[in-house]
Parts: C-alpha cells; structure tokens; sequence
C-alpha cells in the first residue's frame, strides 16, 4: 500500500541568506479530513446540481485527483542551483 | 529452429552423431534458450520496478569552478507521473480536441479520451528504457532517465 507523505523539506540560499522549513505534511492530513467531512455535504449539493452540466463529475474527479496526487508526492525531489542561490524541495 | 539446431539434425541425419548424441545436444540448446528468457523476463521484471524519473542538468567543469554556473538535479516518483496523466480527463474537450489535433500532425495517433489504464501503464512501461543524454554547447550535461 501507498504511504502518504510525511515531511516537506524547503530550502532557500540567497546570495548571503538563506533558511530551511521543515513542513510536517502528516498535520495536515487529519485535519483535511475534518475539512472534508464538514464539507462533504455542500460538496454533494454542489455535485448534484452541477451533474446535468458534467462539471458535477468533473469537480467530484479533481478532488480524487487532488488527493491521489497528494498521496504520490512521497520521492519528489527538485534541487536547483543557480550561482550561489540554490531551492531545494524535498518531500519524505 | 535455432541454427545450432539445424546443425544437430543435419548431423544425426548425416550419421556423424548418434540420437542419443543428438537428444543431449538439443536438449542442452533448450536448456540454454529457457535460462536466456528467464534471465529476460528478469530484466523486464526489474526494468519494470522504475520508481523515479530523474533530470539532471550538470555544469561545465571550469564553469562551475568559477561559481557561474547552474545546477538541476529532479526527481520525479513515477506515481505522481501516473497520477498526473489520469489527469488528462480534466482537460476541457476544446484543448484536448487541439492537443489531439497536434500530435496527430506530428504522426502520432492519439486520443487522450479514450486512454485507458491499461495503456497508462503501458507508456509508463516504455518510460523504463528512456535515457537521454545531451551536452549542450555551453558543456553542460543533460540526462534524463529512469530509475
């Protein structure tokens, strides 16, 4: 089974500064879910009412994509140096 | 029939072997043949564990002495690229109309509505065997590939 990312890394060096950010990413996870729970009855209104459209399907799509692609992050890793500025974005 | 093969019958039929000559030796060819696909199927296996896409943008060695220089270094989980594909069922039909309509000019034929999962693992398949490597003019050295 896939295992939802935990950590994102953030790291930004300027030409004299920089800093780290460590973003506990397992946070955020129960209270999205809070989130989506209290919401979840406005989002099936709005789904109902926008189905006849075909953007009710869309919208319900994109939030399981949203999540799916959330749940896929854990690995990614970009790492760019530029002279003496450097961004790196790791997430575990 | 493998060459070997040939060789082998044309010898029992010839009478330059027995059959019991000819039995081990084919059965040799076979055993050898099975161990070769096997080892195949292993590689594929392997191959088809891919679990990043990477790009890489090297400096010039005497750039990056002098600190003018840049640096790339991505890693892609090959999850995320799937997710992202399933993606393309998003996309408004007037784009996709377009996007289908270039790459049908570029001879490639093919309908990002009807893909199915199947042929989503299949691209993510051939991305095993992608490897690109390019040295720009500036000496810089591109790579992506998968691993």
């Amino acid at each position: 089974m896939k295992r939802p990312p935990m950590l994102m890394h953030m790291r930004i060096h300027g030409e004299r500064r920089g800093f780290g950010l460590w973003l506990p990413l397992f946070l955020l996870l129960p209270l999205a879910l809070v989130v989506f729970i209290i919401l979840s009855p406005l989002i099936l209104v709005a789904a109902i009412l926008l189905w006849p459209s075909g953007w009710g399907k869309r919208a319900l799509f994109s939030l399981r994509a949203a999540i799916e692609i959330f749940w896929s992050m854990r690995g990614l890793s970009v790492d760019v140096h530029s002279g003496r500025q450097r961004v790196s974005i790791s997430v575990v | 029939m493998s060459d070997n093969k040939k060789k082998i019958l044309e010898m029992l039929a010839q009478n330059k072997i027995s059959a019991d000559d000819a039995y081990r030796l084919l059965s040799a060819i076979d055993g050898g043949e099975g161990r070769r696909e096997s080892t195949n199927k292993a590689e594929t296996a392997v191959k088809g564990k891919a679990k990043y896409l990477r790009v890489t943008v090297l400096p010039n060695p005497e750039k990056e002495r002098s600190g003018d220089y840049d640096r790339v270094n991505i890693r892609v989980p090959m999850s995320l690229i799937r997710a992202g594909i399933k993606l393309t069922s998003l996309i408004p039909s007037e784009a996709r109309d377009k996007v289908d309509l270039a790459l049908h000019e570029k001879g490639f034929d093919f309908d990002m509505r009807h893909m199915k999962p199947e042929e989503i693992e299949e691209l993510i398949g051939a991305l095993s065997d992608l490897e690109v490597d390019v040295i720009s003019s500036k000496g810089e050295s591109i790579k992506v590939f998968v691993e």
